[in-house]
């Protein structure tokens, strides 16, 4: 059953065209990543799902039902914002238990989702009081208070340090697991999308580049790839943009370098690649053909190169 | 899941925001000092008076005067600064995910910035009746609740135009300012009315400030607050009149909040 499902989602801001003709799925249990650069939609895709905002054209339909004030969906969804905003006078605590009271499950549960995400000692704390990062993790606590069926998550974890993140990382795929709670999780940090979810949507310039299973992209959009680890991947980088005249795209990282090339000069570039490196002294620690990786994905979508 | 109460939620939730210390404290401080240290009852001016019902109407009008204005000042400060900023920063989105109709959400909200203000100012003023002026409460009621309503019309009428800034602006700092901005411009307009007509000695313009501020009709329907002889007034209307201005504000009063309530659940994007 799908949880969500959009089509046709479009929404503009006078002259720009924030999203375009969307189409978007999202299956029961799934944990859907929702990535794209800065403007590309993403946050707007998001606010009309959850019936922030109208859309000009399509339509969105949330557990089968349209989401634009309907107050049935909410008891089966709950959403953290980019940045959270709640009362700021309340205590985090005292807060919950009315959030509790809100959606009718006992009281005893606001203490548990404080200790979920481990903020049990600010439960006397005024919710003014939390930092950034706390304040993130009050919001995800604040969104499982009525153990929604699906979670949707603007940049859950923008304000938290590595060690929250991962924490919080452990959260989502302890819910999925335990409770198959589904996700919508919206990220820039690629790395740990690739960690918790199973499907991505790639949106650039209001619309999906990509979408489905991550397996299934990845075969998808890996063919004629190399992937080379390396430790001096930008000065190795530099001598292949220099030297090898048949590499059609050329990527790096800190941990390697990504390439596509003519056809029939895969076997060439794996002897010129050592070559190379002896030159520059980088050490080569693998050569792997058809890999990709999300931020590869991600990187092609926002260079705007056409969608399989 | 069991049935939860979401509106009261809200609605507690709003009023810990819009009354925290010392908010509720000073409100209900200057409301009492308002009502009772500052109401003008002069004997000489009452001894003047025609009638009863302008007697209770005087007595009223000074009852309420300084109260009203902290009235505004408190529905600015939770309407304009209070729902513009969680509008701003997005509390409202909160609130937008507990299973609640936008306009319970609203309703909540309203409730608690104008609703629990006005009934502060209204039990505070109904004590002050019944202990300074106890021998005309009963026998002038229905003058009493006429001048109460026709006072509270106006500043109802500005809280509805606030609460349209608000939704609009979604700024509780320039919500706040706009607000006092058109309080001051609406002053200066109420200012110049009795001028103009006395210019054109033509009520016209006391008229249609009186569907705004129906207080005018019900003043010149009592012949101004003392019989002074040689005050001629441009106009008289009849207390038939003076209630239907009283009633016609509050159409203009309702609409205004209709409009609010339609943008805010069928218009308003986040």
């Amino acid at each position: 059953m799908s949880l969500i499902v959009a089509e046709g989602l479009s929404k503009r801001y006078g002259s720009v065209v924030a999203v375009d003709n969307l189409d978007l799925s999202l299956d029961e249990g799934s944990v859907t990543g929702l990535i794209g650069p800065n403007g590309a939609g993403k946050t707007t895709t998001i606010k009309m799902i959850l019936g922030l905002l109208k859309p000009d054209k399509g339509w969105v339909k949330v557990f089968g039902q349209n989401p634009w004030d309907n107050p049935a969906i909410r008891s089966m969804v709950g959403v953290v914002y980019e940045k959270a905003f709640f009362p700021a006078h309340q205590k985090t605590l005292e807060y919950l238990q009315r959030v509790c009271r809100i959606f009718g499950v006992p009281e005893s549960r606001a203490m548990e989702v404080l200790e979920t995400v481990n903020l049990q000692e600010a439960s006397d704390r005024e919710i003014r009081a939390l930092s950034a990062g706390m304040l993130q993790k009050f919001a995800i606590a604040h969104a499982l208070v009525h153990s929604p069926k699906l979670i949707v998550a603007d940049e859950m974890t923008a304000n938290l340090d590595p060690q929250a993140r991962s924490e919080l990382l452990e959260v989502v795929l302890q819910l999925h697991k335990d409770e198959k709670v589904a996700f919508l999780l919206s990220s820039h940090i690629l790395p740990e999308l690739s960690m918790v979810c199973d499907s991505v949507a790639i949106i650039n310039r209001g619309k999906v580049w990509a979408f489905g299973k991550l397996t299934e992209l990845y075969e998808k959009y890996a063919v004629g790839i190399i992937r080379i680890s390396t430790d001096s991947s930008y000065a190795l980088e530099a001598e292949i943009r220099k030297k090898l005249s048949y590499v059609k795209e050329l990527d790096s990282d800190i941990r390697g370098i990504s390439v596509r090339v003519v056809e029939g000069k895969e076997d060439d570039l794996y002897e010129d690649v050592l070559k190379l490196a002896k030159n520059v002294k980088a050490k080569i620690l693998g050569i792997e053909t058809g890999s990709a990786s999300l931020q590869e994905l991600y990187r092609m979508a926002v260079s705007g190169k056409e969608s399989g | 899941m069991g049935k939860g109460k979401p509106f009261l939620e809200v609605l507690a939730s709003a009023i810990h925001e819009d009354f925290r210390f010392p908010f509720l404290e000073l409100f209900a401080f200057l409301y009492t000092l308002g009502t009772f240290a500052l109401a003008n009852f002069t004997v000489g001016v009452y001894s003047q008076m025609a009638t009863n019902e302008a007697v209770a109407y005087a007595v009223t009008t000074s009852l309420i005067s300084f109260s009203l204005l902290i009235f505004l000042i408190l529905v600015f400060k939770n309407i304009a600064y209070g729902l513009g900023n969680e509008l701003e920063k997005g509390i409202i989105q909160t609130y937008f995910s507990y299973p609640l109709k936008r306009r319970a959400i609203l309703t909540a909200k309203l409730l608690s910035g104008i609703g629990f203000s006005l009934l502060l100012f209204l039990g505070i003023q109904i004590s002050a009746f019944y202990i300074l002026a106890p021998d005309i409460v009963l026998p002038q009621f229905g003058t009493i609740v006429l001048t109460y309503a026709a006072s509270l019309s106006y500043p109802l009428f500005l809280s509805a135009i606030i609460l349209l800034l608000a939704l609009k602006l979604r700024r509780g700092g320039i919500g706040l300012v706009v607000g006092f901005i058109l309080y001051i411009a609406m002053s200066i307009v109420s200012g110049l009315v009795l001028i103009v007509a006395t210019a054109t000695k033509s009520p016209l313009v006391l008229q249609i400030m009186s569907f705004i501020s129906p207080n005018y009709a019900l003043q010149y329907h009592y012949g101004g607050l003392a019989t002074v002889p040689e005050l001629s007034l441009p106009w008289t209307p009849t207390l038939y009149e003076a209630t239907l201005y009283v009633v016609g504000s509050y159409v203009i009063v309702a609409a205004l909040f209709i409009l609010g309530y339609t943008y805010f659940s069928r218009r308003l994007n986040l």
